[in-house]
C-alpha cells in the first residue's frame, strides 16, 4: 500500500513501491539536470590543439572578466534596490494595510506576464515617442542604459523580495514589537532592533533569490541595456548561437557557475544560511 | 499613583470595557480580577498605551497619559508568555529597556546584575531566551520590565501555562520582589487564588463592567453580588426566599435557613434571595439537629490538609464541604450540615 486509504489495484500495489516512486524523481533529474551539467563541463574542455584548458583561457580575457563583472555588480546592485523596496512594501502590506489578501495579490499578479513583454512595456513607456516621455521632456535617461537594466530587473524580481520578507515579518510575535514599544522605544526604533533583526532570515531568502536570478539574466540587459551594459548570460547565449563557439560558451557558464557557488558559500561563512533559513 | 477615570473601550460594536474607574496607590499591588474576555487584559494594554481607550482617561503620577504613546509611560509590563526578545541574550533583553530609558554604561551593568539577582537568574545572562525553561523565561521578563524602575509594574497573567508547583513558587517570588521592590503593581489574572494570595486590593471585572472592588478578605467574605460570589472561591448556592426577619429566616427548597438579621437589612419578607455558604463556614453535625441540612455524600476528595466532600442535599443542590482530614466520612455517608447562621452571605437573586 502506497496511500493509506486509497485501495490500488493489485498490479499496481505489486509494482508501485516507495523505491519506484523514489526512482522515477532521481531518474528525471539525473537525465534533464545532471547529465547536462556533466556535458558542460565536458564541453568546456579542449581536445583538439591548444591544451585541454585552452577555452578557459580565451574566457579568461578581459573582455569577457569584464562583463562577468558586471554581472554581479548588477546583481548585487539589483537585490540592494529589490530589498529595499521590496521590505518597505511587505512591512506595509503586514503590518499596515488593511487588505492584506488583495495587495498581495497583487505583487504576484505580475508572474502571470511573461518578462518579455513587461520589458517591452517598460520600453513603450520609455520610448522618446511615449506621452509620458514627451509629457516630461525627458526618460531620465534610463531607457538603453545600465538604469534600464537594474529598474526592470527590480520590478520582475520585486515579487520574489516581498513574498518572503512579508512571511517572516508576519510571523514575528506582536508581543515582542509591544514590548519594545513599552520598554521605551520609538516605532523607528523598534523596527531597527526587533522588527529588521528578526525579519532577516526573509531578508535573506528574498536576497539570494534576486541575487542569483539577477546575476544570470539575459533579457533585460537586451531590451533594456545601452551596448556597454551586456551581461554574462548575453555572452554566452551568443557564443554558441550567434559564432556557434560551444566551447567558449561551456568554459564562461562554468565560470560563471562556480563563482556564484564560492560567493554563496562565502556568504554562508558569515550568515549561516541554515540556521537563517531554517526560521522560515 | 494610578488612576483610570471612566474608561470605555468599543472593538467595533463590542464593548469591552464599560465606564471603569478605579485607583491604584503607590506601593499597592492591585490586581484585575475576572474571567476571561471581562475586559481585564484589555484594560491593561489600555493603561500601558498599546490600546487607544473610546472614551475615559488614565493618570500616571497625577500626569493625563492618555494620548502618550507607549514609550514616553515609564510603565514596566510582563507579558502572558514573556515576550522575551529571541535575538537578543537574557542581558541584552534586560539591556535594552535600561538603554531605551537612558541609563549610563556603568548604571545599566549595575541594574543588569542587581535585577538578575532578585530574580535569581544570573547564572543565564549569556544565555538566549529560547534557551530557557518557562519559567526562567518569565524571570527574564520581570527582571526586563522591572530593571529601568518604571512608575508602575503591569503584569498580564506571567503565570498562565506553567505548572502548578512552578506557579505558585513564581506567584510567592513575584510579590516578595514586589514588596522588595516597592514597585506599584497591577496585575491581571483570572485565577481568584492568585487574586487572593497576592493581591492588597482586587476589583473583580465582568462584562467589562467592575463588579466589586476590596481587600481579599473583603471579596471573599462579603461578597457584593452572586456573580463575585460565584467566581471568588467555592460554595454551597441556595436560591431561597426570606421568611422573617424576627427571628432572621431564609425559606429554600431544602429547608428553612438561619441567618444574621444584618444580612436580611435590604430585604423585605418574600424578597427571592440566593444564599450562599463556604465550605469551610460549613461543618458536620454529628446530632443532627433541626436546621441542619441532611445529605448523601457523593465525593471525597483528599487534598492533604484538608478534604473537599460534595453532599447531595436534594432538589439537585451540591454542598460542598470543606473538612480536617481525619473526619471519618466516606461516599454513601448519610450526613448533617451545621454552620453559624453570622457567616450565612446573603445576596440578591
Amino acid at each position: 500500500m502506497i496511500v493509506e486509504g486509497i485501495p490500488l489495484p493489485k498490479f499496481v500495489e505489486r509494482n508501485v513501491s516507495s523505491r519506484s516512486l523514489a526512482a522515477f524523481g532521481l531518474g528525471f533529474l539525473t537525465v534533464f539536470y545532471i547529465v547536462p551539467i556533466l556535458f558542460l563541463y565536458w564541453n568546456s574542455l579542449n581536445f583538439g590543439d591548444g591544451g585541454l584548458f585552452s577555452n578557459y583561457a580565451r574566457a579568461f580575457s578581459d573582455i569577457y572578466l569584464v562583463t562577468l563583472a558586471r554581472s554581479f555588480y548588477y546583481g548585487v546592485l539589483t537585490t540592494v534596490v529589490t530589498l529595499a523596496l521590496g521590505y518597505v512594501l511587505a512591512y506595509y502590506i503586514a503590518f499596515r494595510s488593511a487588505r492584506e489578501k488583495l495587495l498581495l495579490g497583487l505583487v504576484v499578479l505580475p508572474l502571470w506576464i511573461a518578462y518579455v513583454i513587461r520589458y517591452l512595456g517598460i520600453q513603450l513607456l520609455l520610448f522618446p515617442s511615449s506621452p509620458l516621455v514627451q509629457l516630461l521632456g525627458t526618460d531620465f535617461g534610463i531607457l538603453f542604459s545600465t538604469r534600464g537594466v537594474i529598474l526592470g530587473l527590480t520590478t520582475v524580481f520585486l515579487p520574489f523580495a516581498i513574498l518572503p520578507i512579508y512571511h517572516a515579518l508576519k510571523s514575528i510575535d506582536e508581543d515582542l514589537v509591544d514590548a519594545s514599544r513599552v520598554l521605551g522605544a520609538t516605532q523607528l526604533r523598534t523596527v531597527r532592533s526587533v522588527i529588521l533583526p528578526l525579519s532577516l532570515s526573509g531578508v535573506v531568502a528574498g536576497g539570494i533569490i534576486v541575487f542569483i536570478l539577477a546575476t544570470g539574466s539575459f533579457l533585460a540587459p537586451a531590451m533594456l541595456g545601452g551596448p556597454n551594459d551586456t551581461m554574462i548570460a548575453n555572452i554566452i547565449e551568443q557564443s554558441y548561437s550567434q559564432t556557434f563557439d560551444l566551447g567558449l560558451a561551456s568554459s564562461l557558464a562554468v565560470i560563471y557557475t562556480t563563482i556564484l557557488l564560492v560567493l554563496l558559500m562565502v556568504f554562508n561563512s558569515y550568515v549561516n544560511l541554515g540556521e537563517v533559513l531554517g526560521e522560515l | 499613583m494610578l488612576e483610570v477615570e471612566n474608561l470605555t473601550k468599543f472593538y467595533g460594536d463590542l464593548l469591552a470595557v464599560n465606564d471603569l474607574s478605579f485607583k491604584i496607590d503607590e506601593g499597592e499591588f492591585g490586581t484585575l480580577l475576572g474571567p476571561s474576555g471581562c475586559g481585564k487584559s484589555t484594560t491593561l494594554r489600555t493603561i500601558a498605551g498599546l490600546v487607544e481607550p473610546t472614551e475615559g482617561g488614565i493618570y500616571l503620577r497625577g500626569d493625563d497619559v492618555t494620548g502618550q504613546p507607549p514609550n514616553e509611560r515609564n510603565i514596566g509590563l510582563v507579558f502572558q508568555d514573556s515576550a522575551t526578545f529571541p535575538h537578543m541574550t537574557v542581558e541584552e533583553n534586560i539591556e535594552y529597556g535600561l538603554k531605551m530609558n537612558g541609563f549610563g554604561p556603568d548604571e545599566r551593568e549595575e541594574q543588569i546584575t542587581k535585577y538578575l539577582d532578585l530574580v535569581q537568574i544570573s547564572d543565564y545572562r549569556d544565555h538566549r531566551p529560547t534557551e530557557l525553561s518557562g519559567g526562567q523565561e518569565r524571570r527574564v521578563s520581570i527582571a526586563r520590565a522591572l530593571a529601568y524602575e518604571p512608575d508602575i509594574l503591569l503584569l498580564d497573567e506571567p503565570l498562565t501555562g506553567l505548572d502548578r508547583v512552578l506557579r505558585q513558587d513564581l506567584r510567592n517570588e513575584i510579590k516578595q520582589i514586589q514588596r522588595e521592590v516597592e514597585v506599584t503593581t497591577l496585575y491581571v489574572t483570572h485565577d481568584q487564588e492568585e487574586a487572593l494570595s497576592m493581591s492588597d486590593k482586587i476589583l473583580v471585572l465582568n462584562d467589562g463592567e467592575k463588579q466589586q472592588e476590596g481587600s481579599p478578605t473583603e471579596i471573599y467574605d462579603d461578597p457584593s453580588n452572586r456573580f463575585v460570589a460565584n467566581f471568588v472561591g467555592k460554595s454551597t448556592r441556595l436560591p431561597g426566599t426570606v421568611a422573617s426577619h424576627d427571628p432572621p429566616r431564609i425559606d429554600t427548597k431544602v429547608g428553612r435557613v438561619p441567618t444574621d438579621a444584618a444580612s436580611l437589612d435590604s430585604f423585605d419578607v418574600g424578597e427571592d434571595v440566593a444564599v450562599f455558604l463556604r465550605p469551610e463556614d460549613l461543618s458536620l453535625d454529628p446530632d443532627a439537629s433541626e436546621e441542619a441540612l441532611q445529605g448523601t455524600v457523593t465525593n471525597v476528595e483528599y487534598l492533604g490538609t484538608y478534604s473537599e466532600a460534595l453532599i447531595d442535599i436534594g432538589e439537585g443542590i451540591q454542598a460542598v464541604l470543606h473538612t480536617s482530614t481525619s473526619a471519618n466520612i466516606a461516599m454513601g455517608d448519610e450526613v448533617a450540615l451545621t454552620f453559624d447562621p453570622s457567616n450565612v452571605i446573603v445576596l440578591e437573586a
